[in-house]
């Protein structure tokens, strides 16, 4: 089996350890750390992806291959940079004021970051201003805000407002979810939209990138 | 009255195909040797976090009627109205399974292991739910135990944020309940903390006060349907 494959199967089966001595293995032979990413990292996420589409395996499974990723990523993201090879997008991401829940969130990060995206965790109770500032201080593509709560689902409303003030409407995509969150209600407030789980969610993120960005 | 409920860890019975399920995991699914460790982990790490404790407190129907009330935004419409009116005895709850867990939670996160986190997260969210069934259990066995000719006794939890009651009743309620004192607290969005609580009404009568048809306009959004299921075990 070759390097890139073999980075690709053990990313399937969520060997995080192996992946990583892989990655560096695959580095210091000179493989172009963007052949390492889609021919290894992103090839194997892409199986597990379809994996559990299709419900051969579950997301534990998932959030496994996501560690190893994660973990092959902060390895090559020097390199990338250094190369000129843009990422796939950049995503600021957070539970909005006054929520705690975070774990969804956290779940839509780790999903969205396993697909090759950037994504900066902003993490929860995370007031409007913090959103938008962060969108623009970190050139971001995408805004994603979760909400478990009925009564902080007006926070995302205030984003999609200030973005539009901002002039960042129709320039930054934003996304919601959450368990009170839905489709109609995405459409009400002119969120780009609306996710019902971390898979879709990283669909939902690719969508607006159809070639790597 | 008013009372603190002492649980032990062990009387939160875990069911496999449950915590599956509230995964989205068939019971006849294939699972990865992954998968059953970190399931097998994630149960050990439950038994020996979990801090379960509960409080108590019987309210009369024209008490409960001004906690229902809240902050004047529940549904105009909604079933816990009717039910609680024909119930023959009330209690407000409030149960958790304690901090530790879920700071065990946000430590696996933190740490890179989302799979232990998430699955401990997970197991902790349907224990809390059992937690809340068993106030409930609890409940029925002393009121048939008082009452034996009236056997009927059938109690169920409701709770703010769901079937029409509106998350804001979430402060009258702790004004009255106080469940600070098994270290519960409030947000100013109505959130509890641990977030692995549950508060609410213990509604007591027969099967049939509970039974209503999930036709209200909210019922189309909501999530859980599991009044559904919680009608068809009365």
């Amino acid at each position: 089996m070759e390097l890139l494959e073999q980075i690709s199967f053990n990313l399937q089966n969520g060997l995080d350890d192996v992946v990583a001595a892989l990655t560096k293995d695959a580095i210091e032979k000179r493989i172009p750390p963007g052949e390492i990413l889609s021919d290894g990292l992103i090839a194997g996420m892409s199986i597990v992806g379809e994996k559990f589409k299709n419900h051969d395996i579950f997301l534990p499974d998932v959030l496994l291959a996501a560690r190893a990723m994660n973990g092959a990523m902060e390895m090559l993201k020097p390199l990338l940079i250094k190369e000129g090879i843009p990422i796939r997008g950049k995503v600021v991401i957070g539970s909005v004021k006054d929520d705690l829940h975070d774990i969804g969130k956290n779940l839509v990060a780790i999903l969205i970051k396993g697909a090759g995206f950037e994504v900066i965790d902003l993490g929860n109770d995370v007031p409007a201003e913090k959103f938008i500032s962060a969108a623009k201080e970190e050139n971001a593509h995408v805004i994603g805000m979760s909400a478990l709560l009925t009564t902080t689902m007006p926070v995302m409303k205030k984003v999609v407002d200030l973005a539009k003030d901002e002039g960042l409407y129709g320039k930054i995509r934003i996304i919601v979810g959450g368990a009170p969150v839905s489709k109609e209600y995405a459409l009400e407030i002119g969120a780009d939209a609306y996710s019902y789980d971390g898979a879709n969610a990283v669909e939902t993120v690719e969508s607006f990138f159809p070639v790597n960005n | 009255m008013r009372s603190v409920v002492d649980f032990a860890p062990e009387d939160v019975i875990l069911d496999r195909a449950a915590i599956l399920g509230s995964q989205g995991i068939p019971e006849e699914a294939e699972l990865t040797e992954n998968f059953e460790r970190i399931y097998g982990e994630a149960i050990e790490l439950f038994k020996e976090l979990t801090e379960p404790a509960g409080i108590i407190c019987g309210i009369s129907i024209s008490g409960f009627e001004e906690v229902f009330r809240g902050e004047g935004l529940n549904e105009p419409s909604n079933p816990v109205e009717d039910i609680y009116r024909k119930s023959g005895y009330l209690s407000l709850f409030a149960v958790t399974l304690g901090a530790v867990l879920s700071e065990k939670v946000t430590e696996l996160f933190d740490s890179g292991d989302y799979a232990s986190g998430y699955m401990l997260d997970s197991v902790s969210s349907y224990a809390a739910d059992k937690l809340s069934d068993l106030a409930a259990r609890n409940l029925q066995l002393e009121l048939t135990a008082k009452e034996p000719a009236e056997s009927q006794w059938r109690v169920l939890s409701y709770s703010p944020g769901y079937c029409g009651w509106n998350m804001s009743g979430q402060k009258k309620l702790f004004e009255v309940l106080r469940p600070q004192e098994i270290g519960i607290t409030l947000n100013e969005s109505y959130l509890m903390s641990p977030i692995k609580s549950v508060s609410g009404v213990l509604i007591a009568g027969s099967g049939k006060i509970h039974e209503f048809v999930s036709s209200y306009h909210f019922c189309d959004t909501c999530r859980t349907k599991s009044c559904i299921e919680r009608m068809r075990n009365l």
